[in-house]
C-alpha cells in the first residue's frame, strides 16, 4: 500500500483530481463557454454529418412507415379534424373581417410584430438526460444566445440553456427547470406549464396554478401567454387531455399534450428576437385562481 | 517499433472513443428501450482501463469522461472526474488482482457503470428535481442494464485492438 502511495501513478491521479476538480469549479460558476465552444467546434460537425447518415437511412428503410389500417384510421380522424377546423375558419373569417372594419372606423394601427428566427437541426440527443433535452447545430456565431424560445411549426418545444460558437443546448419543455406562462385561448384562463418526471416519460405535460372552479376541459388549446417577456406571446403548446386535482392544495392542473413530439423533434427554429423580450424580468408568482378571479372582475 | 505500436494503440482508442460518443448522441440511431438508450462511453473506458496501465488508463477516462460531459451537462469535470479514477483502479486492479477475461470485464463493468450511473442520479438529479425514485427505477436502472449488455461487445474490440498494436510491449 505504502508502495502505491508512494508511487509515481498515484501522484499523476491527485493531480488529475485536483485539475479536474478546478475545471468542474470553473465551469460550474462561469459556464465554461470556451472550453465548450472548442469541443463544440470538433464535435459539431460530425455529430451533423451523423446525424444527416441517420436521417436519410430511416427515411430510406421508411422504419418509422405506417400500416395500411393505421393510415386509413389517421385519414379518417384528419378528415373529421378537418371539417371541424373549417367550420371554425369561416366563424373566424367574418370576426376577421368585422375587426378590421372596427379598426378601419377607430382609426387603430397595428405595426405586425418582428420576430426574428433562425433554423437548425437537432444533432444531438445525450442518453443521460432524463427530460429529453437536445442539442443544435447552431450557437452563437448565428445569433443564438441563452434563454432565446426554441419552437417548431407545431408549437414550442424549449428554450436555450446554453449557447456556445457552433452549438447550443436547449433544455425540452418535458423538463423541470422550464417553467412556461401559459392561457387557454377559448376560456383566458392563466396557468404555469412545467414538466415532471412521471409526465415526461409518457411525453405529457403540466399546466398547474388553475382554480378549483376551473372552466378547461379536454380539447381546450393552450398557448404562452407571453406573460414574464421570456416568451412571445400565442406561441401554440398543447391541448388539454384531462384535469386533476393538486396533491397539495385545493387548485387543479390540466394535463397538457403537446402539438409536437417533444423526444422525437428533429428540425427546429430558435426565437432570436421579439417584440417585448427581456422587458419583464421579474418572475411571476401566481397565486391559485388569482388571475381567473382578475379576469372575472 | 514499441512507441509506434503504442501511439496507434491510442490513437485508435481516441478515434473509438470519439465514433462512440457520436453513436450515442445521434437521435435515432440506438433504439430506445424502455424510454432509456446506453451511453456507450461508459463501457468503452472500463474495457480501455483493462488492457492499460493506470496512468493512460487515467487518460482515457478523463477524454471519455469530457466527453460524457460536453454531451450532458453544463458542467465540465464530473463525468471526467469520476470515470478518470474508477478507470486508474478498474486498470490497477486487472494488473495486481485479477486476469482480463470475460468474466471480469462484466463484473469490472457492473461496479463500475453502478457507481457513475449512481454519482450521476445522485449529483445531477437527487438534489435537484423531484421523485428521484421513479426517476431511479423508470430512467437510471433501465438506462444501467442497456449498457451493460454492450460490456462484452466493446471488451472484444477492445482486446482485439490490444492484442493487434502491442506485440512488441509484451
Amino acid at each position: 500500500m505504502n508502495e502505491f502511495l508512494k508511487g509515481s501513478s498515484f501522484k499523476v491521479l491527485v493531480i488529475a483530481v485536483v485539475v479536474l476538480l478546478g475545471l468542474l469549479i470553473y465551469t460550474a460558476s462561469a459556464g465554461g463557454s470556451l472550453i465548450a465552444s472548442l469541443l463544440g467546434f470538433v464535435s459539431s460537425p460530425m455529430q451533423s454529418v451523423a446525424t444527416e447518415i441517420t436521417g436519410n437511412v430511416t427515411e430510406f428503410l421508411d422504419i418509422d412507415g405506417l400500416t395500411k389500417g393505421e393510415l386509413k384510421e389517421l385519414v379518417g380522424s384528419l378528415q373529421e379534424e378537418n371539417s371541424a377546423l373549417l367550420d371554425r375558419l369561416v366563424e373566424y373569417d367574418s370576426v376577421l373581417r368585422e375587426n378590421q372594419q372596427l379598426k378601419t372606423q377607430l382609426h387603430i394601427s397595428q405595426e405586425a410584430p418582428e420576430i426574428e428566427m433562425r433554423s437548425a437541426s437537432v444533432i444531438g440527443r445525450d442518453p443521460n438526460d432524463v427530460f429529453y433535452g437536445f442539442s443544435i447545430n447552431a450557437g452563437t456565431l448565428a445569433g443564438i444566445s441563452t434563454g432565446d424560445p426554441v419552437i417548431t411549426s407545431r408549437g414550442l418545444v424549449g428554450i436555450v440553456v446554453q449557447a456556445s460558437a457552433t452549438t447550443s443546448k436547449v433544455n425540452c419543455l418535458l423538463s423541470e427547470d422550464v417553467e412556461v406562462s401559459a392561457i387557454s385561448i377559448d376560456k383566458q384562463e392563466v396557468g404555469v406549464v412545467r414538466g415532471s418526471v412521471t409526465m415526461a416519460s409518457s411525453g405529457l405535460l403540466r399546466l398547474g396554478f388553475l382554480s378549483s372552479e376551473t372552466k378547461l376541459e379536454p380539447g381546450d388549446i393552450i398557448t404562452t401567454s407571453g406573460r414574464g417577456s421570456v416568451y412571445p406571446p400565442k406561441l401554440k403548446i398543447g391541448q388539454v387531455q384531462s384535469i386533476e386535482k393538486s396533491e397539495t392544495d385545493v387548485s387543479r392542473y390540466a394535463v397538457l399534450k403537446p402539438f409536437e413530439d417533444l423526444s422525437e423533434v428533429r428540425e427546429v427554429q430558435v426565437i432570436t428576437s421579439f417584440p417585448g423580450q427581456g422587458e419583464d424580468e421579474n418572475v411571476v408568482e401566481l397565486d391559485p385562481g388569482q388571475d381567473n378571479q382578475e379576469d372575472a372582475e | 517499433m514499441k512507441d509506434l505500436n503504442r501511439l496507434i494503440r491510442y490513437l485508435a482508442y481516441t478515434l473509438e472513443l470519439l465514433v462512440l460518443f457520436m453513436v450515442q448522441e445521434t437521435p435515432g440511431l440506438l433504439p430506445a428501450v424502455a424510454g432509456v438508450r446506453p451511453v456507450l462511453l461508459l463501457p468503452a473506458a472500463v474495457a480501455i482501463a483493462m488492457f492499460e496501465e493506470e496512468v493512460p488508463a487515467l487518460a482515457f477516462g478523463i477524454v471519455a469522461g469530457l466527453l460524457c460531459d460536453f454531451g450532458f451537462s453544463r458542467v465540465l469535470g464530473f463525468h471526467a472526474l469520476v470515470l478518470g479514477a474508477l478507470c486508474f483502479f478498474v486498470s490497477l486492479l486487472v494488473r495486481t488482482r485479477m486476469q482480463a477475461n470475460l468474466v471480469t470485464a462484466a463484473l469490472n463493468g457492473a461496479w463500475a457503470l453502478a457507481l457513475t450511473l449512481g454519482a450521476q442520479w445522485l449529483f445531477f438529479y437527487y438534489f435537484r428535481y423531484s421523485q428521484p425514485g421513479f426517476a431511479f427505477r423508470s430512467h437510471y436502472l433501465p438506462k444501467y442494464l442497456y449498457t451493460l449488455l454492450f460490456i462484452p461487445l466493446l471488451y472484444l474490440l477492445n482486446r482485439g485492438l490490444s492484442g493487434a498494436l502491442d506485440p512488441a510491449e509484451k
